[in-house]
């Protein structure tokens, strides 16, 4: 397993992120502990020449572990097809105990490094540049997390088998599989959109009132609510078939790949929605938000259309 | 509302982009690099041979893998084999009509089919026997079978692939061939024709010949077959139905064509894995020669970012200039190195390379490598090339944009 | 207005070297004025003129211009304020051989990705200025040295900087480029920037148009 090229591929890249991000995790310690601004040592002035060293680093990290997601996700689909009874990426996540982990972590890295950057441009924006202890203080448990990320990542791809059988992801996201997805099966449909909508509603009405706080959190909610409604609900619109949930099914080909379109848009809304916080990205995260609702409502609208009835 | 939205959110997008991309400074950056025009030439060079080396392997083991899977297609979806002591053995014909009775199963056959070595030249035929009247397991073989009689009153005739005929004529076999039995008789069989199945790569070195006359052959009882082939009626069945035989009869093996696929693309994989484990090897040279190019850099160099820096460029903008220049080095020769691969595997054929994969043997089938066009595959080679490079510039980016600027005012 | 508080700049060469280019410095500039740095090689004069310019920090004291404290600003301020404030003229023009005149002249204004037409506006006036525009398009190193003298003046006035500093600028020419020179210093002072110009040329010695003329020996003035 370990001897595909995709993995290979992304064993490599890890491998050079490692490497930077532990120069990036050093010069982060002597930044937090000896950044002085109103210095004029020269350990100062080496100090501020190392922080453009680390904060590139972690530019350049960012920068390719986005589309290298991408690329995960498309690996993950690759493997589907040696792997024994997976049909989708959902197989190939579950071949492994790791799987759902690796997945999890990546996603709420990237989350990470993207507010980290968004710190970091502020920052740089200021004069006093107020957060550079700040952020870089933070760096350092990122920095775990990230390690943590790389080390699931080589696990689980040296843990599948090819030769072990895995369960599709029909198995999976139905009500009588044991795992944690069946505990979702109990929440009423009707309840889980009404929410999702509604919740859609109040972070309009808290941006219209300016409550900012309200606004992220509820973009917070409305990031769980979403995943959680496509899978019960939405998804089964994609696929036109009542039983079919798998998040990742709808990210193949068979379904003009519009899986990335709807989860890039949920994430880059939710992702400005929570950023509300510090900044004013009020309308981006809308923006986004919006054009999520609309395309996922889109489905049972067409559906309703062609077919006169609601699965 | 919605529209005002779209338009803020257009207006907003055209600021931020014009904000990230500065035209200015790529020009600048591209001025650079012809500036410094033999470096780079040496660099860009390099780097291109590397991607071409890499997008063609996988050009490569991505048509075979494709021309494969077209074959693998059409073989059949369930093989039962006797086993005993690990190896294979003949099998029992009549297992036939236990197999027909289980539910989902469409046809049976047991199939007789060997391989015979040809001492002269040293290369491996492979015999196919078949029954005029029984309904052939392949298309191919219906179509071969309705062609000729291979049953004479008097002698046994055979259809051989073109491969074949070519090798039986270098040994001055041109009607017949005398096949030798595994008791030292010989066993004279006539040249009925020439066939061209379906897919090259597996018709090349096979003979057609009735089933009396390959179990005269290879000496193999009547009663016996080499093994027996199971077409169900849908496909999802394929493994209950293998299961079913193999609980049936503990003492064989039931291979299903999805196993095949499975097995043949990870020789592949493992084939191309190889080649990727030394290519990371050279990739890390490459990255050692790139830092050691872009930190030494000229005085004459040093003074050019000291200058910059006096009139007012900020570290941040030496990097991004510095980011620009190696982005555009490393994608171009991504490019080119792609392009020179698609060139070469496509149009010239792959000539030398191709032999790693295909597997080098006189009767190696005459085929031509498909188009396969897959933009993981290019994904693939673009995320093994640039980050890689540009990677290797950071440190030596940051030293140089971080210089002390007032040295140049000496 | 530019003021030097108390400013001691030392180098450190190694761990047991550390030479002191400027030793306990107060200077006051009022705009406008155009002051002459007299000095021998090595007296400290570029030192002041890379601090004014926020190049290299002090070891001790401050430099404050129009009531900002310089000194005391991160790298990516400082640049900013180098690059809308100041205009640098070097001892050998440091102009980029292989570019053009109008390439040239654009350098300080790249990071700054400005509209087209904006950027073009400011490159024709300024090459207007100082006569050059009808070469704007000639490899720099081709030109005479007159003509690279006014490239680089021109550079260091593309974006209208309110101070001029100019390091040994007559350093490397002959006579008559030099009087040239002091002729377009005449042209600057007239648009009313601050103009220092740090040089041991007697050329620049008791001019009528000079303001001050500040004396500085081993790090200290006199």
């Amino acid at each position: 397993m370990l001897l595909n090229p995709e993995v290979l591929t992304l064993l490599i890249l890890d491998f050079v992120f490692a490497f930077f991000g532990i120069i990036a995790f050093i010069l982060s310690v002597k930044i937090f502990l000896k950044w002085d601004l109103s210095s004029t040592s020269e350990s100062q002035y080496r100090l501020e020449k190392q922080a453009f060293l680390a904060s590139t680093i972690i530019k350049y990290i960012f920068l390719i572990k986005v589309p290298l997601f991408l690329f995960f996700v498309f690996t993950l689909d690759k493997i589907a097809d040696v792997l024994v009874g997976a049909m989708c990426g959902a197989g190939v996540v579950d071949a492994s105990g790791y799987g759902i982990y690796l997945l999890l972590l990546k996603i709420l890295n990237i989350y990470i490094f993207a507010f980290w950057l968004t710190l970091h441009f502020n920052d740089m924006k200021k004069e006093q540049q107020p957060y550079t202890r700040l952020k870089f203080g933070v760096f350092i448990p990122i920095f775990f997390l990230f390690m943590a990320e790389l080390i699931v990542e080589y696990f689980m791809f040296s843990d599948i088998d090819i030769h072990q059988m895995v369960d599709c992801c029909g198995t999976l996201y139905s009500n009588s599989s044991a795992s944690y997805i069946s505990v979702l099966f109990k929440i009423n449909t009707v309840f889980l959109v009404g929410l999702f909508y509604g919740t859609y509603i109040a972070m309009f009405l808290s941006y219209l009132y300016k409550k900012r706080y309200i606004f992220s959190v509820l973009n917070v909610l409305f990031l769980f609510i979403s995943i959680v409604s496509l899978i019960m609900f939405f998804g089964t619109y994609i696929y036109e078939l009542p039983t079919h949930h798998c998040p990742f099914c709808f990210l193949q080909k068979d379904y003009n790949y519009v899986g990335y379109l709807i989860y890039v848009l949920l994430f880059v809304g939710t992702f400005n929605g929570i950023v509300c916080m510090f900044l004013d990205r009020f309308k981006t995260s809308l923006y986004f938000n919006s054009l999520y609702v609309v395309l996922v409502s889109s489905y049972v609208v067409v559906y309703y259309l062609k077919n006169g009835v609601l699965l | 509302m919605l529209f005002q939205l779209m338009l803020y959110l257009i207006h907003t997008m055209e600021i931020k982009m014009r904000d990230k991309i500065n035209l200015y400074l790529i020009e600048y950056a591209i001025n650079a690099i012809l500036r410094d025009k033999y470096k780079n030439f040496f660099i860009l060079s390099i780097f291109t041979m590397l991607t071409f080396l890499l997008s063609s392997v996988f050009f490569i083991t991505n048509s075979i893998k494709y021309e494969l899977d077209l074959t693998l297609d059409s073989l059949p979806q369930i093989i039962v084999q006797k086993t005993k002591a690990g190896r294979v053995y003949d099998i029992d014909a009549d297992i036939v009509d236990d197999i027909l009775n289980i539910s989902g199963v469409n046809n049976a056959v047991a199939r007789v089919w060997g391989y015979y070595y040809f001492e002269n030249i040293g290369v491996n035929f492979t015999l196919v026997g078949v029954e005029e009247f029984e309904k052939q397991y392949k298309n191919s073989l219906e179509k071969i079978v309705q062609k000729t009689t291979l049953e004479d009153a008097n002698r046994s005739i055979m259809l051989v692939g073109r491969g074949v005929k070519d090798m039986m004529s270098k040994s001055y076999y041109d009607k017949y061939f005398n096949f030798i039995k595994p008791d030292g008789s010989l066993k004279k069989v006539f040249i009925g024709g020439v066939f061209d199945a379906d897919t090259q790569l597996e018709s090349n070195d096979m003979i057609v010949m009735s089933k009396d006359t390959l179990r005269d052959i290879f000496d193999m009882d009547a009663s016996k077959a080499t093994d027996i082939v199971v077409e169900v009626s849908n496909p999802k069945e394929i493994p209950t139905v293998a299961l079913k035989i193999k609980q049936k009869y503990p003492d064989v093996r039931v291979i299903t064509n999805d196993d095949l696929r499975v097995s043949y693309e990870n020789i592949f994989d493992y084939k191309s894995g190889v080649f990727l484990a030394l290519f990371i090897i050279s990739l890390f040279t490459f990255f050692m020669i790139v830092y050691d190019k872009a930190s030494g850099l000229s005085g004459e160099q040093k003074k050019e970012i000291g200058i910059l820096k006096a009139i007012g460029w900020r570290v941040d903008d030496v990097l991004k200039e510095k980011f620009y220049e190696s982005f555009i080095i490393s994608f171009f020769s991504y490019l080119l190195g792609v392009s020179f691969a698609f060139v070469f595997v496509y149009i010239l054929q792959a000539p030398w390379l191709r032999d790693i994969f295909v597997g080098y043997s006189d009767l190696k089938p005459v085929f031509e490598l498909p188009f396969v066009l897959d933009i993981e595959t290019l994904l693939l080679v673009f995320f093994l090339s640039v980050p890689i490079y540009i990677s290797a510039t950071i440190i030596p980016s940051w030293r140089v944009a971080t210089l002390e600027a007032d040295e140049v005012i000496r | 207005m530019i003021q030097l508080k108390d400013i001691t700049k030392r180098y450190e060469i190694n761990k047991n070297n550390t030479i002191t280019a400027l030793k306990d410095i107060n200077l006051e500039i009022k705009e406008g004025e155009l002051i002459v740095l007299k000095g021998a090689s090595g007296s400290g004069k570029s030192t002041i003129l890379s601090l004014i310019a926020g190049l290299s920090k002090p070891t001790s004291g401050e430099v404050v211009i129009d009531a900002k404290h310089i000194s005391k600003l991160p790298d990516n301020f400082a640049s900013i304020f180098r690059r809308d404030n100041i205009g640098f003229i070097f001892q050998k023009y440091n102009l980029i051989p292989n570019l053009s005149v109008e390439e040239n002249i654009l350098l300080p204004l790249i990071p700054l990705n400005l509209d087209t037409k904006v950027a073009e506006l400011k490159l024709q006036k300024v090459m207007d200025k100082f006569e050059i525009i009808h070469k704007k398009n000639n490899i720099v190193k081709n030109l005479s040295g007159g003509e690279q003298q006014r490239v680089a003046i021109a550079r260091a006035n593309v974006n209208d900087p309110k101070i001029i500093l100019a390091d040994e600028p007559t350093a490397n020419l002959d006579k008559k480029l030099s009087i040239s020179f002091i002729e377009i210093l005449k042209q600057m002072k007239s648009s009313n920037k601050t103009i220092i110009v740090a040089t041991h040329d007697p050329l620049f010695f008791g001019l009528d148009f000079v303001d001050r003329e500040i004396e500085i020996s081993r790090g200290n003035i006199i």
